[in-house]
């Protein structure tokens, strides 16, 4: 759409010469054929090439133990039994559900979090860009660091339980980790801390997108900062916080570095989320043509999602834009 | 808006609290790097936030230099993982930004690949654990586990859509009438890539390239998978130091953390103009 009054422009300057530009035309789609080429094979190489493989080993037992080829897993055939299996298994309906709990918890925390700091930066004040890029260092730092970070803050003879000891006047030894719910709230904890910063960026960058005159004109018509925000500030940024939270909703989905230094699932399986508990059977149990059919089918579960997210998204665009 | 002297105050306070639990868990490691070992672990009352005898004994440590407290040799020293983490992640990059950035401007100026946009969605949207297995196998079968090679290879992919959604988003906005002023002078187009688009593109591609470097040096899970012993990389190896006179290394896995650290919090801070259109996949800029 925004390239019509340019592709105009382009071929009104240039009409003139029609011929030379058919014949250019022929040329640029080989280029444009040729630059695409590099990507389009590494997308072949790590996605198409990788699932059909994916699916032929969920139809078998195969197993890098089981001394074949994969090629020849066929000779271990076992048609949709890893499928079935999957809808008894209740480690992975539970790994399923503590990941959503920890979405659940965590997504909302970070975004009310983030938007509440990034309102605070709304205007101009002393020293904003330093408080501004020191807010941001949580988010750079590498997760699976952080997870050490948390590791060694909640150990039992840590400086949190330090902290709790000199608020409380009396000796606390809590043992966050070993404990199957305070695990679970430790780690959440360690995602607010690395990624609430994320939110506030991505929400700051909404808010100053507001036009201040807008702003101004409804405060000296009496507007109240709570209407402000609702009538003005809500409809111009609702995109932008629906991509925060959709962005924050599929990392946290994968969740693993952070968690895995932590904890490692642990204890028991209190904290195993999807992807450590795909990690543990895949490594451990080397159950591989079960972990291709689970795998298969969070992939499709993940493309229905997306494509749904996206054609919602877009349609809330061109409703907003008509 | 208002400015009232308690709205300030209000600001200030809230800011400095919000930097303030922000900077716990950095501090508290940072005080572990440099504690020497009587001070790892205190047994509660006794935590000092700062050391009381600052050392460099850690650090020393981890690059194979014995201390005297600490009696135990480390089999590993960390310079062969910080080697692995640098090279992965710096050929990791390069063949990201090579490959999506002329991606990106094969689909912005001619319109080619234009399944590229949704293609590219899709592989940052799957955890990259749901393809290990196939992963696993064909890279073994090339040869490629435990190699930092093989390592940069998937990195290269794993970060593509960045790269091309950043580069897309540049090339989208950049004016046309330089590239078509050098064609009427009878550029190829090829050219006009190279010797004028690129160029002019080189603060977008500097700070693309150092956010996918980010995102390579930030991984854990990919090098956990995909190295055993040779090539482990910076938090595979972090992950695996712990002895078994010592237990936990907890002053050694803090210098290491530290060292891992630095890089990515200082090149970010210097792209953070760029991060919102980078992490939102060009969807968002500041």
């Amino acid at each position: 759409m925004t390239d019509a009054s340019g592709a105009t422009a382009m071929s009104k300057s240039i009409s003139d010469t029609k011929g030379r530009q058919r014949l250019a035309s022929a040329d640029q789609r080989r280029l444009g054929f040729y630059l695409t080429l590099p990507t389009q094979i590494l997308v072949l190489f790590i996605a198409v090439f990788p699932l059909l493989m994916q699916l032929y080993i969920s139809m078998t037992d195969w197993t890098p133990l089981s001394g074949l080829n994969w090629t020849r897993a066929y000779e271990l055939w076992a048609g949709f039994a890893n499928y079935r299996d999957l809808f008894d298994d209740d480690r992975f309906f539970g790994a399923l559900w503590r990941t959503f709990l920890i979405i659940i918890i965590a997504v909302p925390i970070e975004f009310l979090l983030g938007l509440a700091i990034a309102m605070l930066f709304m205007e101009e004040f002393p020293a904003k860009k330093v408080f501004y890029s020191a807010l941001l260092v949580p988010m750079m730092i590498v997760p699976a660091v952080a997870g050490y970070m948390f590791f060694l803050l909640f150990q039992s003879d840590g400086p949190i339980n330090q902290l709790l000891s000199l608020f409380t006047g009396s000796k606390v030894a809590i043992s966050w980790l070993s404990d199957p719910d305070l695990a679970l709230a430790v780690v959440i904890m360690a995602d607010i801390w690395q990624w609430t910063p994320l939110m506030f960026l991505i929400l700051l960058a909404g808010l100053l997108g507001v036009p201040n005159d807008q702003l101004k004109a409804a405060t000296l018509l009496g507007a109240s900062p709570w209407q402000r925000f609702v009538t003005i500030v809500l409809p111009k940024i609702k995109t932008i916080m629906i991509i925060a939270v959709a962005i924050r909703t599929i990392e946290l989905f994968k969740i693993f570095d952070t968690l895995y230094i932590m904890t490692a699932g642990g204890p028991g399986v209190a904290t195993e989320t999807i992807s450590v508990f795909i990690y543990k059977i895949t490594t451990l149990e080397l159950v591989w043509g079960y972990v291709a059919a689970l795998a298969l089918l969070i992939l499709v579960t993940l493309s229905i999602v997306a494509a749904l997210g996206m054609y919602l998204l877009q349609r809330n665009k061109s409703r907003a834009s008509a | 808006m208002q400015r009232t002297f308690p709205f300030e105050i209000f600001r200030y306070g809230m800011i400095l609290l919000a930097l303030f639990i922000a900077m716990i868990p950095v501090a508290w490691m940072i005080s572990m790097a440099f504690k020497p070992i009587p001070e790892w672990s205190a047994l509660g009352d006794d935590l000092t936030w700062w050391p009381r005898q600052p050392t460099l004994d850690n650090f020393r440590f981890i690059f194979g230099q014995s201390t005297n407290d600490l009696i135990v040799e480390l089999e590993k020293t960390a310079g062969r993982p910080i080697l692995a983490s640098l090279l992965a992640s710096v050929i990791g990059t390069l063949i990201a930004m090579v490959a999506g950035t002329s991606a990106a401007y094969g689909l912005s100026r001619f319109n080619s690949g234009k399944n590229l946009p949704l293609a590219l969605i899709q592989l940052r949207l799957f955890p990259p654990l749901a393809v290990m297995i196939p992963v696993m196998i064909m890279w073994t079968f090339l040869n490629l586990i435990d190699t930092w090679w093989g390592l940069a290879l998937i990195y290269g992919i794993v970060t593509l859509p960045f790269s091309f959604w950043l580069m897309k988003t540049y090339f989208d906005e950049m004016p046309r009438e330089i590239e078509e002023a050098a064609l009427v002078e009878g550029c190829t187009r090829f050219r006009v890539f190279t010797r004028i688009t690129l160029p002019m593109m080189a603060g977008p591609l500097a700070s693309s390239a150092l956010l996918v470097f980010i995102l390579n040096w930030s991984d854990y899970l990919i090098a956990l998978m995909l190295t055993t012993r040779e090539w482990q990389t910076i938090p595979v190896y972090m992950a695996s130091l712990s002895s078994s006179m010592t237990g936990q290394l907890y002053g050694a896995k803090a210098a290491l953390g530290l060292i891992a650290a630095v890089p990515p919090v200082i090149l970010g801070i210097a792209i953070q103009r760029h991060l919102v259109r980078g992490l939102t996949f060009g969807a968002l800029k500041q």
